[in-house]
């Protein structure tokens, strides 16, 4: 006989409002519904009333996580509007906050992970490091959640020492290669636990259309920032990791292996950071003289492909729409495929192995 | 000639593809939008999402179905008299949640498919959270 078994929205396996159906047969999950909308907060229908400066301070609080990606994609859809091109060190400050938020929000993740598989020193040991990261970005930006470094034309705020941020970056990387890194590629712990569960096929990661680390682990090579390079990753040299077998596992080496190519971009970024200025002309957004029209703008977030739409009507300070499509938008619905045939004890890491954001979700 | 510069032909659409805004724009002309989700399917383009704009008076709405090539964005822009458009979900399935929060956001109606509540709670109506005439 099946029956349901509601999980959510409050519940300690989720890190944020959400609910999983489930149904089981015995320990067995046989199907899934979710249900998002908890954190609904009509942010799209906010922007509307929000002028060009206080629409970047707006979307930034859409995440808590990758807040940053959120005034980047913004800025470039509006750049696409106004012809603006951010001069080249700005270009590069843009590509080391991102990657700065990649690392810590892999490695929040990694200590969720940790936590879920009931590995509770790692769990401390990924939120010590993690502390770490904030540290670098609070030192480059004054703040630890919002950091307000994008404009649109540039960024906000300089880096004044590159090779002090550099330094920690090392030490870190230095960190997570003796710790993070060999535990979960390596442990017998971490395997035992995720091997083989959750799986999602290449074939319903197509159909899906999933993004992020969460494609590369089903075997899809897809990044933006190769693909379709933006800010100043044209110039730098990466790898994009890319694993096979479609289960918890491979999302946790993917992960595990994009922290050390973020590791390789921060490096290259802080080196070859070149002089010149921050925002490009007077820096001001000069929405008289835009004409109605759309632009649009895409940016390999943490989590995977984050795409906005900036509409604006000719002569008017505030967008006539903002449509922000989110990663876990586009992932969360795979989860259905991956629970399918998981003993219900396992659905609480399955679902974390996407490392789901329900703040850019619900918007 | 590039997969993308092939896609006018392989639709059979004689418009020029317009690259704008970050976007590379072809106007789907008498092309439905299933015909143009197969094409995609054939063609092996990753769906990224459906943008809806209210047009001013009654004029409508504007889907913008969006598909990514080989990190090529395409964008294919559908004017819609009524409020009312086939759903492609049986033949794309990464278009549920958007077709369904569309549907919430501004009331238009996929047909063919059913709806369960995605960000609207109990007694919410659709149309509540980005129509002009609800703000």
């Amino acid at each position: 006989m099946s029956y349901k078994i509601p999980m959510g929205p409050y519940h300690p396996a989720l890190e944020e409002p959400y609910k999983l159906d489930l149904i089981c047969d015995g320990e067995t999950v046989c199907d899934a519904k979710l249900h998002i909308g908890f954190n609904f907060r009509g942010i799209e229908h906010l922007a509307e009333t929000r002028n060009y400066v206080q629409v970047i301070a707006l979307m930034e609080r859409v995440c808590g996580i990758c807040s940053n990606i959120h005034t980047l994609t913004l800025c470039q859809a509006m750049e696409g509007l106004t012809g603006m091109t951010p001069p080249p060190r700005a270009q590069y400050i843009r590509v080391v906050v991102a990657e700065l938020e990649r690392l810590h929000s892999h490695v929040l993740w990694a200590g969720i992970a940790a936590k879920l598989m009931g590995f509770k020193t790692m769990f401390m040991t990924c939120f010590e490091l993690r502390e770490k990261v904030m540290d670098v970005l609070q030192a480059i930006s004054g703040n630890r959640v919002n950091y307000s470094m994008n404009r649109v034309g540039g960024v906000n705020r300089d880096i004044d020492d590159p090779q002090a941020v550099l330094r920690m970056v090392e030490a870190l990387e230095a960190e997570m290669l003796r710790t993070v890194i060999p535990i979960f590629t390596t442990s017998s712990t971490a395997r035992s636990r995720c091997a083989g569960i959750g799986v999602l096929t290449l074939e319903k990661a197509l159909s899906c259309g999933v993004v992020g680390p969460t494609a590369r682990a089903s075997g899809l090579p897809q990044d933006l920032r190769r693909a379709a390079p933006y800010a100043a990753y044209s110039e730098l040299e990466f790898d994009v990791p890319v694993q096979q077998d479609g289960d918890v596992r491979a999302r946790l080496l993917v992960r595990a292996l994009e922290i050390m190519e973020t590791c390789k971009i921060l490096r290259q970024a802080l080196t070859k950071l070149p002089p010149g200025e921050l925002f490009a002309g007077d820096g001001k957004f000069d929405f008289t003289k835009l004409v109605t029209t759309t632009s649009t703008s895409r940016v390999e977030a943490p989590r995977g492909e984050v795409m906005y739409s900036v509409s604006w009507k000719e002569n008017s300070r505030n967008p006539s729409r903002v449509h922000v499509r989110t990663p876990t938008f586009a992932n969360m619905p795979a989860v259905r495929w991956m629970v399918m045939g998981a003993r219900l004890a396992d659905t609480p890491l399955i679902q974390a192995s996407i490392d789901p954001c329900y703040s850019c979700t619900d918007r | 000639m590039t997969l993308l510069e092939s896609i006018p032909e392989k639709l059979g659409i004689t418009a020029s593809m317009v690259d704008k805004g970050g976007v590379h724009w072809l106007e789907p002309g008498a092309m439905t939008v299933r015909e143009l989700s197969a094409a995609m399917n054939a063609v092996k383009a990753r769906f990224i999402t459906i943008t809806a704009y209210q047009l001013p008076k009654d004029e409508g709405f504007r889907l913008e179905y969006h598909w990514d090539l080989d990190g090529q964005l395409l964008g294919f822009p559908f004017v819609l008299a009524g409020k009312s458009i086939e759903s492609i979900y049986d033949q794309c399935e990464a278009v549920d949640w958007i077709e369904r929060e569309i549907h919430e956001g501004f009331g238009i109606d996929f047909t063919g498919r059913e709806y369960e509540p995605l960000l609207l709670r109990q007694g919410d109506t659709p149309g509540v959270n980005l129509r002009e005439e609800a703000k």
